[in-house]
């Protein structure tokens, strides 16, 4: 059995290369472009890189931040390349991380006078989470299947209800009235997910995460459910074909994608923000997460390996955007040039290497 | 043309070839799928670059580099689909590319010299009436008269009877005989020998991306051309249809359908389609394409709801399963378009193999069990002879007749896997050449010995007649007649395709 088995590995080394190399020159060339950028405002390039990086890994508050910026950037990408792995384009992940957020601030205040302690009350918290997200999902799934509505719509217009829902909820019936702002009362103590470096701040969130995208990943390719999708997604019409039934999947698609995100959403109240508030889906003056999410499964190609190393790219860059600004006078925004840049070089480099090569 | 040489990466799809065509001649290019007989006429018409050779029409070199290029030097080709506005009427496609003025059309111009141009070669085309409204053979008819009416006094026709009734492929024939007597070249790209021998002046034969000769019509005959055409392979085996039931013909039928109706959302409507299929028997579904066939293949295998009437399956009625029951319960379905809805493009071989069996083969409830899928796509490259460099690259890396060669082991698989029950072939053959057709055919026929029942859809009667027991035709999603084999009249099958109910049938 050496013989296949070699041709097998001699495919996947390939495949390796090819990926190694599209990737190395796009980030050869996104550096480029960044240091044109920094030069032209009259920055050190060097200082500035150096920047990003040691407020983002240096420190450990920096790395503790990173980590929980990581925990939506990934959750939320995950939710869009698992739309797009089966054909569906999921826009709605910051309306989906609200969804999340109100399902865990709800399950949190409903639960409150029964002293649960926290291994109970947190894992219900989060599945109140991960159940809101899934309505807000199966909304645009079942528009799909039975009025064949296009999920990019009903999913975008679903951002503005739970922005203006939690808008509803923060200054109304679950204001804290001592806050003076759009913000809900504080969540129980024991609904607080609990923190992995407590001195530094950083919760458990980026493990969910991450044993999500390895879920994802077993899902794909070692379950039947996840090899439907995979056809679904990749020929709808043949897949139907062979038999799979295609709104089923589509039913099974968009809630997951809604879940995945409202996880995200319950994890930043459980474990950040201890409160439901506007402004849950990314900090001030930078994208949301949802948009960032579409570029992180852009460039991880939908894979969830790629997801991951691509979401942690992303929150480097987003916790390092701070000190830029601080330290050698460049405006915070610039980190998102520079992502848009690594987005572009990506798609480039990938578009010229694949006419290259066809 | 002159030492033409195209290749597409590392495929070397022509190499050195030389080809003449006279005035006045209807010129044949005779080779299997993939011989190198549309890529070189698809040159000479500017759809592909040549990457070495030259061209010269009347002695003179010229350069083609676009549709445009061959159009201004009197080429035109009709290609084996028919390529125009089916919304627009038969005048506005014929006109369309030679519009005149920018801004102003003037129909009645057209209209008129139009009609001249088409009344001088004897073709009647009602200008007015919208594409989708006419049969194919007036589609074709009309592609025919755009390329005359852009100037063309080069006509190349590629594959053009496939979709055409005999009647219709008769009246083709004579008019492209009076299109040679008034001076046009005609080629014609095939690969049915009757066709060739019946009505050309010269034969060019081609084979794997080389020129074998050109034979005038009277050096030629079957046996030479098909040794030209496959080299010292020889000839498939002579196809010899069996004769009587292969399996014992008692109890119940396979397939029976009773009354079965479904609606125009589907694409063409069945009306009251009742027929059976015996055990053991291949039943023919005869038609132009485009009256029901696709929608009759989607019907029996539960793509489509149907709206009345029964299906049973062995005696069991079925219409109300799901596809995936029906594959379990044994229907197993040869989809029409490989690519639309054949293949996963992006996904592995193995991972292609295993659609439709995918809920039924693994052993562990809801698991993918790749080393199963895997060992699947090894086996059926093996047997189907499929060429791939193994069976994890991507699906869409194979050239289309492999695809066909895949999704034919793919459905033969399921079957096998599923009892061998119930086969629909929609058009199992389209595309592949005369080896790996004539290799469908035998699985077919094996699995007519094993007793299951085939329902073999294909617009070339040929086929149908070497291969059925039994023909139906369908005609607007209507069955119109049917004929019991071994022997059929082709002229009165192709009657009832055309839409005129038989007396006599059935």
């Amino acid at each position: 059995m050496a013989g296949p088995g070699a041709i097998r590995l001699g495919e996947r080394k390939k495949a390796a290369l090819e990926f190694a190399i599209t990737y190395s020159l796009a980030a050869a060339l996104s550096l480029i472009c960044g240091a044109i950028f920094i030069v032209a405002f009259g920055g050190d390039v060097l200082v500035a890189f150096g920047t990003v990086l040691r407020s983002s890994l240096g420190t450990w508050g920096g790395f503790a931040q990173t980590l929980n910026k990581f925990c939506p950037l990934l959750l939320g990408s995950l939710a869009v390349a698992f739309g797009m792995r089966g054909g569906h384009f999921n826009i709605g992940v910051d309306g989906q991380i609200y969804a999340g957020a109100i399902g865990m601030t709800g399950t949190a205040f409903a639960l409150q006078g029964l002293n649960l302690p926290w291994p109970i009350f947190v894992p219900l918290g989060m599945l109140g989470g991960i159940l809101a997200g899934l309505f807000w999902g199966f909304i645009p799934g079942i528009l799909r299947v039975r009025f064949q509505v296009s999920e990019i719509f009903v999913t975008v217009m679903l951002n503005f209800v739970a922005l203006y829902l939690v808008d509803y909820l923060a200054n109304g019936p679950w204001n804290d009235p001592m806050a003076g702002e759009a913000i809900t009362l504080p969540i129980p103590d024991a609904s607080v997910l609990p923190q992995v470096m407590p001195k530094s701040g950083a919760h458990f969130g980026f493990i969910i995460a991450l044993a999500a995208a390895a879920g994802m990943y077993f899902l794909m390719t070692r379950t039947i459910i996840g090899y439907e999708i995979r056809a679904v997604g990749d020929n709808p019409k043949a897949a139907r074909f062979g038999g799979i039934n295609v709104n089923r999947v589509t039913l099974i698609i968009m809630p997951t994608c809604g879940a995945l995100a409202g996880l995200a959403g319950a994890i930043e109240v459980s474990g950040f923000h201890q409160s439901l508030l506007l402004g849950l889906t990314g900090s001030e003056g930078a994208p949301n997460y949802g948009a960032m999410a579409i570029l992180i499964a852009v460039i991880g190609r939908n894979n969830p390996l790629g997801v991951t190393v691509a979401a942690a790219v992303f929150a480097v860059l987003l916790s390092g955007s701070d000190s830029l600004q601080r330290s050698i006078g460049l405006p915070g925004a610039a980190v998102f040039v520079f992502q848009a840049i690594i987005v572009l070089t990506v798609l480039f480099v990938q578009a010229r290497r694949n006419t290259s090569a066809g | 043309m002159y030492g033409i040489r195209k290749s597409f990466g590392q495929v070397v799809a022509l190499d050195g070839v030389d080809f003449e065509a006279g005035k006045g001649e209807i010129h044949a290019l005779l080779g299997e799928n993939g011989a190198g007989k549309t890529t070189l006429m698809n040159i000479l018409s500017g759809l592909y670059r040549l990457d070495e050779g030259q061209i010269s029409i009347d002695r003179r070199e010229v350069s083609i580099h676009s549709p445009r290029d061959a159009i201004k030097a009197g080429i035109g080709m009709v290609h084996q689909h028919v390529e125009l506005i089916s919304n627009f009427t038969a005048l506005e496609n014929i006109l369309l590319g030679r519009e005149g003025s920018r801004w102003k059309l003037d129909l009645d111009a057209h209209r008129s010299s139009a009609e001249k141009l088409a009344a001088s070669y004897g073709l009647s085309i009602p200008l007015s009436e919208p594409i989708k409204s006419l049969p194919a053979g007036i589609q074709q008819k009309v592609e025919i008269l755009k390329a005359l009416y852009h100037g063309a006094d080069t006509l190349i026709l590629d594959e053009p009877t496939t979709m055409l009734t005999p009647l219709e492929v008769d009246g083709l024939f004579s008019t492209l005989k009076s299109f040679a007597k008034g001076g046009l070249t005609v080629i014609f790209i095939t690969h049915k020998i009757k066709e060739v021998l019946d009505n050309c002046d010269r034969i060019t034969v081609f084979r794997g991306g080389l020129k074998i000769d050109t034979i005038s019509r009277e050096a030629a005959s079957r046996e030479k051309l098909v040794q030209m055409m496959m080299g010292e392979r020889g000839a498939p085996p002579e196809n010899k249809r069996p004769t009587g039931p292969s399996a014992a013909l008692e109890g119940s039928p396979t397939l029976s359908v009773r009354g079965m109706y479904t609606s125009a959302e589907w694409g063409v409507p069945l009306k009251n389609i009742t027929f059976d299929i015996p055990r053991g028997l291949i039943v023919g579904l005869a038609g132009v394409s485009g009256n029901g066939q696709k929608e009759l293949a989607e019907a029996l295998a539960g793509l489509i709801e149907i709206e009345k009437g029964d299906i049973h399956l062995n005696g069991t009625g079925v219409s109300k399963l799901s596809m995936s029951a029906r594959i379990a319960r044994g229907i197993s379905l040869l989809p029409q378009d490989r690519i639309e809805e054949g293949i996963l493009p992006s996904l592995s071989l193995s991972e292609n193999f295993v659609l439709g069996l995918h809920p039924h083969i693994f052993k562990r409830r809801g698991i993918f069990e790749q080393d199963t899928a895997n060992e699947l796509g090894r086996n059926a490259i093996r047997e189907f002879n499929i060429l791939a460099k193994n069976e994890h690259v991507p699906a869409a890396h194979l050239s289309g007749g492999n695809i066909q060669k895949m999704i034919v082991a793919r459905s033969m698989m399921l079957s096998h896997k599923t009892g061998k029950i119930l086969m629909i072939a929609n058009n199992p053959t389209r595309g592949l050449d005369v080896m790996a057709a004539s290799f469908v055919h035998g699985r077919l026929r094996e699995l007519r010995s094993h007793g299951a029942g085939v329902l073999l859809i294909s617009e070339d009667l040929d086929e149908l007649c070497s291969m059925c027991d039994q023909i139906i035709v369908i005609h607007s999603g209507e069955i119109f007649g049917s004929f019991d084999g071994p022997e059929y009249d082709i002229y009165q099958i192709g009657v009832l395709m055309a839409g005129q109910k038989s007396e006599t049938g059935s």
